[in-house]
């Protein structure tokens, strides 16, 4: 299944993805024969219910985790097969993450966080240029515990996005939030995507941010269901729910 | 099976790592006090029973030689109970097959009468037979030495004459429990022993037909030693008596009672040390528990269980800790109870002594380390407190502020990785400094056998290359003229020969007073020399005294003091003297004087007590068949021997007090570690999970969560020297008596091999930390709070 053609060769190309969990004596079939292309500067949103498999799926794209069969590359990089070592560098250098609960070092302010990933990626931007995209440029130095849940939010988005990355996964980045709130973040997201062209992948129960994407992919019990292609994106600000 | 407690079960079993490394923890603690209440018990009730069955004497006395009727005297003194009247005599010994020669103490039995005082238990053999002529029981220490066995033959000088002995029996006597040569800190069992004869064959040989020179007493229930022993000195005087001595002052018992009171201070010092770690253990780990464990806590709560059975609960944690604790620490207080038993027997001689088991330290160490536990398990009032809506709800997320390096602007120089540990370390003040004082304490342990090791060895140089520079103190039966000294001098391969004047007597200033020798050598003496503490040698005043520090320290005195001399040689005068300066010394208590001066006070000429030898090495053999031959010789101390015997006894002691101590380390060090790491892994595994999902290796999030490990054992590195050098000082202090003390010697091969010790301890729980962290679950830690 290729439902957008393009010219340019895609980022991902995922074919008969299959990844078994094994729970006691219980086999769950969490993804069950995916096929999908994703393409740079893309911007996707995953939809389905709960147990359809759109974290599974967003897992092992993001180098977390294998597939049990089926073949995932990323450029030319086989990520099915590749060791801890190689997918520690794939993540370092080519992902940034954004999850529903932030995820922030609680000792460290919001520039130190972000420096974390800017210390150790191959071309960063600086800190600060990071948390000016995610509009954070006046909370700089503050800690975790002295910001709301958006802002602190965008202080992850501005770390996932701070070593340039090709990907930007994001695990139900608005679930915690208010609607405000979470608009504040989707722009953020949004612009990452528009400026940067970053390939950004959203997993949401949201149908609603369907509308600020590209492609939408439903899953429903490991296998895409269908996938809608938006002839137009809507932008963020005049999302509501 | 209650629901809970299978849950506790399995808690602990999924925690067993960190429940073990905080219950060996307290397991040192109690070893230690299981063990030294042990051998408390054991020692006192072993000597009660002995004592009490073989009748050791409760005050004791010398002279000269009075007549054996004078003992009805003795016995009507008011509060005597017993009167054992003796021959008590020394002898050289031939032993083949050993080149130096041996010397002892012989004691006689009494033929009219049965052994009442210090009576004879006899190991093998039998009592020589009355009328057979040379028959002698011998101390179980000397004969095990040599392998003699009864039936076998000894050639001995008896007060100048050559008589072959014959054993009969071996034996062991309350008076020897610690047999040693009069006024020696250690044993030398192959050099010295003790023998038993029949009186008559005894007196005859010492010249002392119809007469005794030793008295023994017991006392009758509820009299007082003291106005019996100036009772005693009052009577004998005329018979040339000494000071009358009571039982605390005899040298075996004085030595039980050192043991027992070292013993005593190391079952309370080292259980207080180790408990309080175990303490703050128990309080990170329940703390942590509580913590992971808010949610349930909540339910807990909400089905209906009482606060008070959810406290319950989580005390039962900390009795599980407690239940490692005392079930390793007596198992291991066993184990080291038995093996410092097995090294008593080389040092005190019993019938048999045995471990008992002091079940009453039991029930304290389970009674005092409940107390850490619960101490600990203060935490357990968070659970039982929080009420169950706010425990259904997430920790509010922990708050942080800039650490004072920062603070202090200096946070260009700081990593990321080091800010999130300065971080941490500052807004967990407490649990940083417990972790910290844990690590030092961990370092200081093994600084203090170190310590020890090397002041011995201090000790043997100080006394035996800078101090004694002679090879051999020949002593001399009874003091004699210059021309004794000249026969010393013309014996094969002496050298140089300096004479020596030893004058017993109690040295009196105040209150205070003690039995010793005035040591009187000639001025600018070469061989035996008084040192000060730098081991330089101290000029003798023409008159007056120079006395060990520790002496001075006893009597309290200061240079320029006058004391009293009651001689108890000779016609006994009481003299006066004046201390000119202090030596430093570290074995027994010492006065020197100037020969002729002490000649002038004792109002003698060119008398001699003995004399200090340097022998040429090549004719040390025949100077050693010379002296043995020598009539007039009583006892020739061979320095070498001496050093040799002190360091083969001492270094066995030391390498077992060192395991223990090493042991002891090393748990602490990989407990703590072990234990905050752990901690600190179960708390931050959602930062260290984040770490690894946005790119960081393995090794980098272990070096985060290390990284702040590693600067609190290297914070604790230098404390825990400054400790181990104080605690070693205490130690050695504590152990410093007026037989033997230590002087305090800290070199960098000691701290090093704490620091190691340490170091290494540590670097293994940061491997087994290391192999947890390579396991984290990366996806469950993003997908939930915990």
């Amino acid at each position: 299944m290729n439902p957008i053609p393009t010219a340019a060769s895609p980022l991902f190309c995922g074919r008969n993805l299959t990844k078994v969990y094994t729970a006691g004596e219980v086999e769950v079939r969490a993804l069950d024969g995916v096929d999908l292309h994703l393409y740079a500067g893309e911007m996707v949103v995953l939809l389905g219910p709960s147990g359809s498999g759109k974290s599974t799926l967003l897992n092992n794209l993001g180098g977390l985790d294998v597939p049990t069969s089926g073949t995932l590359t990323y450029r030319e990089q086989n990520l099915t097969h590749a060791t801890e070592r190689e997918l520690t560098i794939f993540r370092r250098d080519s992902v940034g993450f954004v999850f529903q609960f932030y995820n922030l070092i609680p000792s460290l302010t919001a520039r130190e966080n972000v420096a974390l990933i800017t210390e150790i990626a191959r071309d960063p931007m600086t800190p600060e240029e990071a948390l000016d995209l995610v509009g954070l440029s006046d909370r700089m130095d503050h800690f975790p515990s002295q910001m709301s849940g958006g802002q602190q939010q965008r202080v992850a988005i501005a770390r996932a996005i701070a070593k340039r990355p090709e990907v930007l996964l994001c695990d139900e980045p608005t679930g915690a939030l208010d609607v405000k709130t979470g608009i504040t973040v989707l722009e953020a997201i949004e612009r990452v995507n528009q400026d940067l062209g970053t390939l950004t992948v959203i997993i949401t129960h949201n149908s609603i941010l369907s509308e600020m994407a590209d492609r939408v992919i439903h899953l429903s019990d490991g296998r895409i269901a269908h996938v809608d292609q938006n002839p137009e994106r809507r932008p963020v600000r005049t999302l509501a729910w | 099976m209650r629901a809970l407690d299978r849950k506790l079960l399995r808690d602990v079993s999924k925690m067993k790592g960190q429940m073990l490394a905080v219950g060996l923890v307290m397991a040192c603690g109690l070893a230690m006090m299981i063990m030294s209440r042990s051998l408390m018990l054991s020692l006192s009730t072993t000597r009660e029973a002995y004592y009490n069955e073989y009748r050791m004497g409760d005050v004791f006395t010398g002279l000269k030689r009075a007549p054996n009727a004078f003992r009805q005297q003795i016995e009507k003194i008011s509060g005597v109970g017993t009167v054992e009247t003796r021959v008590v005599g020394s002898l050289k010994l031939e032993l083949p097959g050993m080149l130096e020669p041996a010397d002892g103490t012989l004691i006689s039995l009494p033929e009219d009468r049965p052994l009442q005082l210090n009576r004879i238990f006899l190991r093998s053999g039998r009592f020589p037979e009355i009328g057979k002529a040379n028959e002698v029981v011998a101390s179980e220490a000397f004969a095990n030495a040599h392998q003699l066995v009864p039936g076998d033959e000894l050639d001995a000088i008896l007060y100048g004459a050559k008589q072959r002995l014959k054993i009969v029996g071996i034996g062991l006597s309350p008076e020897y429990v610690f047999e040693a040569r009069p006024g020696e800190s250690l044993p030398d069992n192959r050099r010295y022993g003790v023998f038993w004869m029949n009186e008559r064959d005894l007196a005859t040989a010492y010249d002392l037909d119809g007469a005794f020179n030793n008295v023994v007493v017991d006392m009758a229930p509820g009299a007082n030693p003291a106005a019996v022993m100036a009772e005693l000195d009052r009577l004998l005087d005329p018979y040339g008596s000494l000071i009358a001595y009571a039982r605390p002052d005899q040298a075996s018992a004085k030595q039980l009672d050192d043991e027992l009171l070292v013993l005593n201070a190391l079952s309370l010092a080292f259980p207080i040390v180790f408990l309080s770690i175990s303490a703050f253990m128990t309080s990170a780990v329940l703390t942590r528990v509580i913590r992971l464990q808010r949610e349930q806590i909540a339910q807990l709560k909400a089905f209906g269980y009482s606060s008070q059975q959810v406290g319950v609960h989580y005390l039962k944690f900390a009795l599980v800790i407690v239940a490692i604790g005392l079930v390793a620490g007596s198992l291991a207080g066993v184990w080291l109870g038995d093996n410092i038993v097995t090294m008593y027997h080389k040092f005190f001689r019993f019938p048999s002594l045995t471990l008992h088991l002091d079940y009453g330290a039991i029930g304290w160490a389970f009674l005092a380390s409940s107390a850490a536990a619960f101490i600990g398990a203060g935490a357990v009032r968070q659970a039982t407190q929080l009420p169950p809506a706010e425990a259904m709800r997430p920790e509010p997320p922990a708050e942080f502020r800039p650490s004072i390096a920062e603070r202090l602007g200096l946070q260009r120089w700081v990593s990321p990785s080091l800010r999130m540990a300065l971080r941490n370390i500052e807004r967990k003040p407490w649990q940083a400094f417990f972790t910290t004082l844990g690590l030092a304490l961990a370092t200081g342990i093994p600084i203090v056998p170190g310590a020890m090791r090397d002041g011995i060895n201090y000790l043997m140089d100080f006394q035996w290359d800078v101090a004694q520079r002679q090879d051999v103190t020949v002593g001399l039966i009874e003091p004699g003229s210059a021309s004794t000294l000249n026969n010393l001098r013309n014996l094969p391969g002496v050298i140089h020969a300096e004479p020596f004047r030893s004058v017993p007597a109690r040295i009196r200033f105040g209150h205070q007073s003690r039995r010793l020798s005035v040591m009187g050598v000639p001025p600018g003496t070469l061989l035996n020399r008084a040192l000060d503490h730098e081991g330089n040698p101290l000029p003798l005043p023409p008159e007056g005294l120079l006395i060990s520090k520790k002496l001075a320290e006893i009597l309290g005195i200061v240079p320029g003091d006058r004391l009293t001399l009651e001689v108890q040689e000779g016609r006994r005068p009481k003299l006066e003297a004046t201390v000119q300066g202090l030596i430093t010394d570290y074995a027994g208590l010492s006065v020197y004087m100037d020969i002729a001066a002490l000649r002038r006070l004792m109002g003698e000429g060119g008398t001699v007590s003995g004399a200090h030898l340097s022998v040429d090495a090549r004719q040390w053999k025949t100077f050693l068949e010379k002296a043995k031959e020598a009539p007039r010789i009583a006892n020739v101390g061979i320095k070498d021997a001496v050093r040799q015997s002190f360091k083969k006894t001492t270094a066995e002691s030391i390498d077992l007090i060192q395991g223990i101590y090493f042991t002891f380390g090393i748990i602490v060090a990989f407990g703590v570690v072990y234990n905050s790491a752990r901690i600190a892994l179960s708390e931050r595994s959602r930062d260290l999970a984040t770490l690894r999902v946005i790119g960081f290796s393995n090794s980098e999030v272990a070096g985060v969560l290390i990284g702040e490990l590693l600067m609190l054992t290297l914070i604790a590195l230098p404390i825990g020297m400054w400790i181990g050098g104080g605690l070693a000082n205490i130690i050695i202090q504590a152990a410093s008596t007026e037989t033997m003390r230590l002087p305090l010697i800290l070199t960098p091969l000691t701290y090093a091999s704490a620091a190691v010790i340490v170091l290494v301890s540590a670097g293994i729980s940061f491997a087994v930390v290391g192999q947890r962290i390579r396991n984290l679950d990366l996806l469950g830690v993003l997908k939930a709070r915990d």
